[in-house]
């Protein structure tokens, strides 16, 4: 990191500044994660062990993990495909692309899951026509996994996108023109520069599916040892007047996404993206 | 004779409009604390009528102020500080955790009907036609038939019906031998089996049941008398055996003293049991607890052939135990159903 001139050195009116954002960031994010983990571990080790290894809980944190991880799959192929699309091509409706990309960011997620449910239900537009096809996807996991792509859709776009504006084409023409294939292309000159960035969205979208709640109450079913996710275990122990359990499932949560945001954040100075 | 006296009384006169004008009748202001199933008979019947018998008795203007959740939910926003006057519930002990947070502190049961205002059945809701042909509990563990019922953890009324079926077996009211754990068991877990939709709470299963989900619900007699009311088209089979379900209200002591509301809340807690009050719960499809109404209303809500009480299986704390705690019945059907 370059040094920070005399002239920028921060005066008293810098210190104020920063300690005030540590405040601020700490009363805000630091001392509800805290509370939490207190209360989490207050019965000891022993009973949180206990908890997380109850069926029902380790099913609905297993099914939490697979459904994000393949959404992050699908996400990272189909993101990178869509940013592609967004920055090599000009075509009528991009802008429009452009603006459907960040819109699932803008809408409530319960409205995702009624959609879904609109959608894909049993006399839904399409949910008529997959139920004669043997096709289960509203309460199903399929439905979690339509849901968790929607709530997630900008992620891997918007981190590829900024990396692909900053390729120099002259490297894929000198590739060409020394003979690669499109597939050598692709794999040795293309994707290299791409995959910090890739990965990094791909990460990020994980650690937010990890606690989508909104969508998945609606859409999923809610069967435990189904169709249970985690989120949705926890808010049925708090209703049901069992803080403990909840706070077990959600401190595993909450050391996954802790975990997550690290790895993104190395695997943006990877990217080369500037440290903010 | 001057004009002045007259001017001076006319004075007065004004003076003494004004004063009328600035104290009106007193306006007095009730919270109630409710449940949703009633939501319809509170606002649309019993409100209205208590507010002109009160008029009429006191000429006081009374507002209501009302509130309506899940009855689990409701219990714990009063307990945390909504400070309802009336609390309106599902379960009885719903409002023992309003006594034991120390805001009721009579016996709320020494009121008429054991401080019950309204009660209804488990029953099976299921399509126009019944097409499924579905007659009673038995037939919910078929292959492939869906089911829905809310979950145990955010619902009260999903414990009700667990109670219906797992009651109605060991009573032998299915094919399941009289007394025998097992077999009623057997069938928890086949019917839960069948569960597509678990919902948080009775209300939202009934909205995905009319959403098209599902070939039957298991819920409240009362709810579906109130789709059918509003246009839906299902119909509900009553099983031969199922569970009593009685629903309590009671005066939130500390905050009806606290807002000086002591006399109203159980003027209105009251007014409740009138046979005008039990009338409109019947209307809204809620059995009546007052015998007279019940005899009025009998051709409205079909005879159940043994139809028992939570007192029956032991009481809310014997089965939260037996049934709903880690290692009961329920949790070990679930786990069997996967």
């Amino acid at each position: 990191m370059p040094a920070v001139s005399d002239a920028l050195k921060p005066e008293r009116g810098g210190l104020a500044v920063r300690v005030g954002v540590l405040a601020y960031i700490g009363i805000l994010v630091l001392l509800p994660l805290a509370a939490l983990a207190r209360h989490g571990l207050g019965a000891g080790f022993d009973v949180l062990a206990q908890t997380l290894a109850t069926p029902a809980a380790t099913h609905a944190l297993w099914l939490t993990l697979w459904s994000a991880g393949a959404m992050a799959l699908v996400n990272a192929g189909m993101g990178t495909a869509t940013a592609w699309a967004l920055v090599r091509y000009r075509f009528p409706g991009r802008a429009f692309l452009s603006t459907l990309v960040d819109l699932p960011f803008a809408i409530p997620t319960l409205v995702t899951g009624v959609m879904l449910v609109i959608l894909y239900g049993p006399r839904g537009l399409l949910g008529d026509w997959l139920a004669g096809s043997g096709a289960k996807i509203a309460f199903a996991p399929p439905g979690i996994l339509l849901a968790l792509l929607f709530v997630t859709l900008p992620f891997v776009v918007r981190a590829v996108e900024p990396v692909l504006l900053e390729q120099d084409p002259a490297e894929e023409e000198a590739a060409r023109t020394l003979g690669a294939g499109p597939w050598t292309l692709f794999r040795r000159v293309l994707l290299p520069p791409l995959l910090p960035a890739i990965l990094s969205g791909a990460v990020r979208s994980f650690a937010r599916a990890l606690g989508e709640f909104g969508s998945i109450v609606v859409v999923s079913g809610n069967i435990p040892y189904k169709t249970l996710t985690a989120p949705i275990y926890i808010f049925g122990e708090i209703e049901a007047g069992d803080p403990q359990a909840a706070a077990a499932v959600s401190l595993v949560l909450l050391a996954l996404a802790v975990a997550l945001t690290y790895a993104g954040r190395a695997l943006e100075k990877w990217a080369g993206v500037r440290d903010a | 004779m001057t004009a002045a006296p007259t001017r001076l009384a006319l004075l007065f006169t004004l003076l003494a409009a004004l004063a009328v004008h600035a104290a009106p009748p007193p306006v007095r202001t009730l919270t109630l604390g409710a449940y949703t199933t009633p939501r319809e008979a509170y606002g649309k019947a019993i409100i209205p009528a208590f507010q002109r018998e009160w008029k009429q008795k006191t000429g006081q203007e009374v507002r209501f102020q009302e509130s309506y959740l899940g009855s689990g939910a409701q219990a714990r926003a009063i307990a945390g500080g909504f400070e309802a006057d009336v609390a309106a519930l599902s379960l009885e002990a719903d409002v023992d955790t309003l006594a034991k947070a120390g805001l009721i502190q009579r016996d709320w049961r020494a009121g008429p009907n054991r401080g019950m205002v309204s009660r209804s059945i488990v029953v099976i809701a299921v399509r126009q036609g019944n097409p499924k042909g579905v007659r009673d509990w038995d037939d919910l563990r078929r292959k492939g038939l869906e089911v829905l019922t809310p979950n145990v953890r955010t619902s009260g009324g999903a414990k009700w019906n667990v109670c219906a079926l797992y009651g109605a077996a060991l009573r032998g009211g299915t094919g399941a031998k009289q007394g025998d754990a097992g077999g009623a068991s057997a069938l928890l877990a086949d019917v839960l089996r069948n569960v597509t939709v678990m919902d948080k709470g009775a209300r939202e299963s009934m909205i995905n049941f009319e959403k098209g989900v599902g070939d039957v619900a298991i819920t409240y007699e009362n709810e579906v008398l109130v789709g059918r009311k509003s246009g839906e088209t299902y119909e509900y089979v009553v099983p031969k055996a199922t569970i009593l379900i009685e629903n309590p209200a009671a005066v939130v002591d500390k905050y009806a003293d606290k807002h000086g509301n002591r006399d109203l809340a159980e003027a209105f807690v009251a007014f409740l049991a009138t046979p005008e009050a039990q009338r409109a719960f019947a209307e809204y499809g809620l059995r009546p607890v007052d015998p007279g109404v019940a005899k009025e209303t009998v051709k409205r809500f079909p005879a159940v052939r043994d139809l028992f009480g939570i007192r029956d299986l032991g009481g809310w704390a014997q089965v939260e135990k037996t049934l709903f705690a880690p290692d009961g019945a329920y949790e070990r059907a679930m786990a069997a159903a996967r």
